[in-house]
């Protein structure tokens, strides 16, 4: 009798598709009457008034303050570079994993043109997807795996990492730093240990403390973990999360921070004494461009400091000038090419693993997954 | 006691109360002087409860008045009564068991303050624990507390209210005998302060010793009024139990066969871990039914339980055919050929929710023709059941129905169908015909007397004398989980077995009331 | 004057259809209302919303995927259910049958021949799962332990363990870094038959067909029924409770099991971050809406599914926040679950006399208790 009833149910959401398909809403498109030969033709004849359509996936929302943040203000200088040319769209908290094929795959079949993903999280499911439109430009965010339509990109976030560990080394009192930190990767690896040099270089008796919280996006737990280090004394907060939270909780204890992904000074406050942040709109203006007259390339792009894809924000009222003096000179010395990750730096059992003079290649780089002197915590491997 | 003025403070009139096809209360006058200790006494379904439960307001009577100190009252609630001075221990305490004794004391006063100031509380309960001997911790949880101990707060409840009238259901039932003493010398206090008192039992000793005054009521009537010190209790258990059989069955005599079952000093737990049964001795032969007289919760459930395996004595054998099987599971008894009728038709004996030819199947399904090889033959199922339903004339719309939508008799026509069905050896059967109309009750007891007929031990547990009278061969009455005596029921007459189930064993009875 | 819940005397076959078809029209009057509020026209969302569950060959597959491991843990769910056995453990079996697959995938292939490898990663996700699932039960069965808490708890551990296992030593070599596992060998991918839609739907269908018959016509069901329904009645009628019940567990957490591993051999083919996205929670509610039965499980998974890659679309054509998604899919569930409550109770109101609040019956038993 009960499996009447869902009879019954699926019957009417089957009538109620087939009404639907009957009512004219010229809101929706058709996917299927939409297959790319005839886009192809239309891009043949240039025609001008069909504008070159950009989809974005989000692993939060814009609102984060932070990473989802600072690739939504790349994407709007996109459309106030380009104007009516590009069309953008954006989804938000898609989860990484299988599911977001689906939504990768839904986005090509709509008739996107380009599409960028911005969690590492996404990698294998763009590779799967990209192999089945080889007409659409993938762009994955922070991975390896490319191919004839799917590039890679990223900024060498480390270098004002590393600078703005200088400030919190120069100015931390009690000798101890926290750290907040999503996820045991290379890319988080490598930015604790590039601040932690940083620290180290102008305060050799600082010591980091490091919370690791495995998520991206939990503003309670990142607020937490934040808390948690404060309780063990440290008075300057440093992240790699995507929300301002630790940065909030710091300055409700009236300590100091340093901010991540946006210029975080901004939305908390003088307390936060400068971010190291992003500035995707430079490459994705370079991108796009590409792509709009055709000379897009595959490529791994991972840009430094000099591409302006990544810097430091302005510091916040409470850095003295000497402070920004010594900052201004780092800067120099990695610019002109004293990067980093240039010997001599210990591991955390005071092992060397560059020596003097060396430098660690970018696929090193790539795999990190050691701690350096200095860090007070630990990896699973 | 006896040199304080006789007052009215309470008098109930003609009070009736209907349920549906019972008269619970028939016209019955109740009146309770200052600082008197009132007994009911009566049967199960005599109508004690639902007079007491009017009392508290739980019910409201379709005719009669109530007046307190001769002012007429309408008493719609609980807390209208207790507005009124009037109180009630029920035998299932209502307390909270993870709250303090004095949490407990103090939940739901009306004019209580957001936060209670507890300490006064405490040194309140202090006083009127040392003034009424009630000794009881205020600081203690409940779940810390013995069941006497339970029962206190709840007195202790009631007089912190300001009851002047304390009405106690079945106090002493769950209290050991030192308790009990204590119990009487808490009572001997309050009156002696002018407060009252009327309990609810079916004990005679209990009426003898703590009572001043004592109602008899019947099926709903009241029978007679005795002052305690005017009465005894060969003359209460006549009052309380002596009528007309209904109705008899012809029945063929009794030809006993072999023992099928022993019980050889059997001791058990209740849950509570409290004595249930002890040192029980009995024997059955094939042939005969051997009725259980008793008042109920005074060891049955946990006696038919003993015998079917589902509870394991704590001493004692248990021997059937015999054969020693005091450790053998539910399922080697059933195998062994022992059925059981239990007490509770809906929440044991049957499965609700399921179709009656499944229930009637839930002894046989083990077995072939209704399962080959694991796998269940529903073709086989229908048939059995069709065969069943004919044979004891289950009236249902279809075998598939489920067994809940049926009648009570016919739910335990069907019980009764598969039990008889897969017995061969010893039926236990307990309150078979509860609840059940003149008709089906009559069938009932047929198909038992059936059974000893057919060769079978029966043990029939009851509490209603007139099917024990009818169809038993010989009737044990317990007590207090103990065998009061066994007396062949064609010769007993009611009185003896009032006093036998008011807790007077045999012994000590003179010898013609036995003979 | 108050206001009470019965127990429906019984079940009327028009209540049966028109409860859930009246709840589903109330459920999208309730999410237009929302829409409304939010900007949006509810019709073209709701049509973007089938368009997108069912509107293409490829959309009905991508509702299909997301339905097959809630099918299998809701089934799994349900037997557990049926047992009023509280087993809201679904998601920790289902990561262990994610994590045991994995193991024999990527530790064990070099021992297994190629062609009984896929076979061994299924088995040992089955096997995981019940195990799991094995532990409140022994838990329960034996010793009394609330189900609920043991249950609940077991999945936290689960799920932090196949982080550990990913994050550390499980993690690819040639991964960069990232976390998550090495790819599978390719005999261990489970065969794919509509786009990503994988061989776990017919492992969902075969499983439906088992159950409905193990429930309804084997011994074994049998006893498992009474169980069930009337645990006092099965102790008299000498069914060992605490024996089946451990293996009704088994199963349920088999079924679990078996999902996880299908959906690591046939989606993501390696263990990696967001190979759960929550599918034992959401079992739970696909097992109560199916009212424990084995074959509208199916059903209802699919509709979930539907529901929640609908869901999607809300942020994918309408461009609103995926709140609003969310929040949407919660107002369509609510009368759903509010209806199947319907179905089994009605409301009734009763004008207070002075009239007692039990019911005659009840009167008579206490009376006769008493």
């Amino acid at each position: 009798m009960k499996f009447k009833a869902w009879i019954g149910l699926t019957l009417l959401l089957i009538v109620a598709i087939l009404v639907s398909g009957c009512t004219p809403e010229p809101e929706v498109e058709e996917p299927e009457i939409a297959p790319e030969t005839e886009a192809t033709e239309e891009e043949v004849a240039e025609e001008p008034t069909e504008p070159f359509r950009i989809a974005f996936v989000y692993i939060g929302p814009p609102g984060d303050l932070g990473w989802t943040f600072e690739h939504d203000r790349g994407r709007l200088m996109l459309e106030e570079e380009f104007g009516d040319l590009i069309e953008t769209t954006y989804i938000e908290n898609v989860e990484e994993g299988p599911d977001s094929a689906r939504i990768m795959r839904d986005y090509a079949q709509q008739g996107y043109d380009m599409i960028f993903a911005t969690s590492f999280g996404y990698m294998d499911h763009m590779a799967e997807v990209a192999a089945e439109f080889p007409d659409v430009i993938f762009e994955h965010c922070s991975g390896y795996k490319t191919a004839d339509n799917m590039a890679t990109y990223f900024g060498r976030i480390y270098q004002p990492r590393y600078l703005s560990g200088i400030v919190a080394g120069l100015m931390t009192e009690t000798n101890s730093i926290g750290y907040v930190a999503a996820m045991e990767i290379p890319e988080v690896i490598r930015g604790l240990n590039a601040f932690t040099l940083g620290v180290r270089s102008v305060n050799p008796e600082a010591e980091v403390r490091l919370v690791w919280t495995n998520t991206w996006y939990d503003p309670v737990l990142e607020r937490e973990a934040a808390v948690s280090l404060l309780d063990q004394g440290v008075d300057i907060i440093a992240q790699h999360q995507d929300t301002t939270e630790p940065q909030k909780a710091a300055q409700e204890r009236g300590m100091l921070s340093i901010g991540y992904d946006s210029d975080m000074g901004q939305f908390v406050g003088d307390s936060v004494l400068t971010s190291a942040m992003w500035n995707w709109g430079t490459y994705y203006i370079d991108t796009v461009g590409k792509a709009l007259d055709g000379t897009w390339e595959s490529h791994q792009f991972w840009g430094s400091m000099d591409d302006d894809i990544v810097m430091l924000a302005d510091f916040s009222g409470l850095v003295p000038q000497e402070v920004i003096d010594e900052v201004e000179a780092a800067k120099e010395r990695i610019l002109t090419g004293d990067d980093v990750f240039c010997g001599p730096i210990n591991n955390q059992n005071g092992q060397e693993m560059v020596a003097e003079g060396e430098c660690m290649s970018d696929s090193d780089m790539l795999n990190m997954s050691w701690l350096v002197e200095g860090v007070i915590g630990s990896v699973s491997q | 006691m006896d040199n304080q003025q006789l007052q009215v403070v309470l008098e109930m009139r003609g009070i009736t109360k209907r349920f549906p096809g019972v008269l619970a209360n028939d016209k019955v006058d109740l009146t309770l002087n200052a600082g008197e200790v009132l007994a009911l006494l009566g049967e199960n379904g005599a109508g004690k409860s639902t007079l007491m439960n009017v009392l508290i307001g739980l019910y409201r009577q379709d005719e009669g008045e109530i007046y307190l100190g001769g002012k007429r009252v309408e008493i719609h609630s609980p807390s209208d009564a207790a507005d009124l001075g009037i109180g009630m221990v029920h035998q299932n305490f209502k307390l909270v068991r993870t709250m303090t004794v004095a949490e407990n004391i103090i939940l739901g006063l009306k004019d209580l303050p957001f936060i209670p100031k507890i300490q006064e509380v405490t040194k309140r309960i202090k006083a009127l624990s040392d003034q009424y001997h009630l000794k009881v911790d205020p600081s203690a949880y409940i779940w810390q507390l013995s069941v006497g101990e339970q029962q206190r707060v709840e007195i202790l409840k009631l007089i912190y209210r300001g009851a002047s009238i304390l009405i106690l259901d079945e106090p002493t039932a769950v209290l050991t005998p030192q308790e009990a003493q204590e119990l009487e010398h808490v009572l001997e206090i309050l009156t002696s302060e002018g407060k009252s008192a009327i309990f609810i039992t079916h004990k005679m000793e209990e009426v003898m010793a703590f009572s001043d005054r004592v109602l008899v009521l019947q099926q709903g009537k009241l029978i007679a009024s005795r002052n305690t010190d005017e009465t005894s209790p060969q003359e209460l258990a006549r009052l309380m139990v002596g009528r007309e059989v209904l109705f008899r069955l012809d029945k063929e005599p009794c030809q006993p066969g072999d023992t099928v079952l022993e019980l050889k000093d059997i001791c058990a737990m209740d849950n509570r871990g409290l004595p249930a049964l002890n040192d029980l001795s009995l024997e059955i032969k094939s042939g005969e039914i051997l009725g259980i007289a008793g008042v109920a919760g005074n060891g049955q459930n946990h006696l038919a339980e003993v015998v079917t395996g589902l509870k394991k004595p704590s001493k004692g054998q248990v021997i059937l055919n015999g054969k020693d099987v005091t450790q053998n599971s539910p399922l080697q008894m059933i195998q062994s050929g022992v059925s059981y009728i239990p007490a509770d038709r809906i929440g044991m004996g049957a499965v609700g929710n399921m179709a009656v030819s499944e229930n009637l199947s839930m002894k046989g399904y083990r077995k072939e023709p209704i399962t080959r090889n694991g796998i269940l033959q529903p073709k086989q199922i229908t048939k059995f059941a069709k065969n069943l339903i004919e044979l004891f004339r289950i009236a249902t719309p279809t075998p598939a129905t489920r067994i809940k939508f049926l009648s009570g008799g016919n739910i335990q026509k069907a019980i009764l169908a598969r039990e008889i069905d897969s017995c061969s050896g010893l039926m236990v059967a307990v309150y078979p015909s509860r609840g059940l109309d003149v008709g089906a009750t009559e069938s009932v007891r047929k198909m038992l007397l059936d059974q000893r007929q057919r060769g079978l031990a029966v043990l029939l547990i009851s509490e209603d004398l007139d099917e024990l009278l009818s169809i038993s061969d010989r009737i044990a009455v317990l007590f207090d989980g103990r065998i009061m005596g066994v007396v062949p029921s064609e010769h007993v007459d009611s009185e003896t077995l009032g006093l036998m189930m008011g807790g007077v064993p045999i012994s000590a009875l003179p010898d013609e009331a036995v003979s | 004057m108050r206001v009470v819940f019965e127990k429906r005397q019984s079940i009327s076959r028009q209540a049966m259809v028109l409860v859930p078809v009246l709840s589903f029209f109330a459920a999208l009057l309730l999410g237009a209302i929302l829409l409304l509020s939010s900007g949006a026209n509810p019709i073209t969302t709701y049509v973007a919303m089938l368009r997108g569950a069912f509107g293409s060959t490829y959309s009905f597959s991508e509702t299909l995927v997301k339905a097959i491991p809630l099918m299998l843990t809701g089934l799994g769910v349900a037997v557990a259910f049926k047992m009023r056995f509280w087993n809201i453990g679904a998601e920790g079996q289902f990561v262990w049958g994610g994590i045991a697959g994995t193991f024999v995938a990527l530790f064990l292939s070099q021992y297994i021949p190629d062609p009984l490898l896929l076979p061994a990663v299924i088995l040992g996700g089955t096997i995981a799962g019940a195990i799991w699932a094995g532990i409140p039960a022994v838990l329960k069965a034996y010793i009394g332990v609330d189900e609920t808490l043991t249950s609940l708890m077991l999945n936290y551990v689960a799920i932090l363990y196949a982080q550990y296992l990913f994050y550390g030593p499980w993690r690819d070599p040639e991964g960069y870094g990232f976390p998550g596992t090495a790819l599978f060998p390719e005999a261990a991918w489970l065969p794919r038959l509509l786009n990503r839609a994988h061989l776990g739907l017919v492992f969902a269908f075969i499983a439906a067909l088992v159950l409905w018959f193990i429930f309804n016509r084997t011994r074994w069901g049998f006893e498992l029924k009474i169980i069930g329904e009337n645990k006092t009645a099965a102790e008299y009628l000498g069914i060992k409770i605490a024996r089946n019940i451990v293996l009704a567990l088994l199963l349920s957490g088999a079924l679990s099991g078996l999902a996880g591993a299908s959906e690591v051999a046939g989606l993501s083919r390696r263990l990696q971050t967001g190979f759960s996205m929550g599918y034992g929670y959401t079992a739970i509610i696909v097992a109560w809406m199916a009212q424990l039965k084995s074959i509208p499980v199916l059903f209802v998974a699919v509709l979930m599914a539907a529901l929640l890659v609908g869901g999607d679309q809300v942020q994918l054509t309408m461009g609103l926040p995926s709140s609003v998604g969310l929040v949407l899919q919660g107002l369509i569930l609510f009368p759903m679950l509010a209806g199947s409550l319907f179905t089994e109770y009605r409301l009734r109101i009763i004008r207070q006399k002075n009239e007692p609040s039990i019911s005659p019956d009840q009167e008579i038993e206490s009376e006769l208790q008493s």
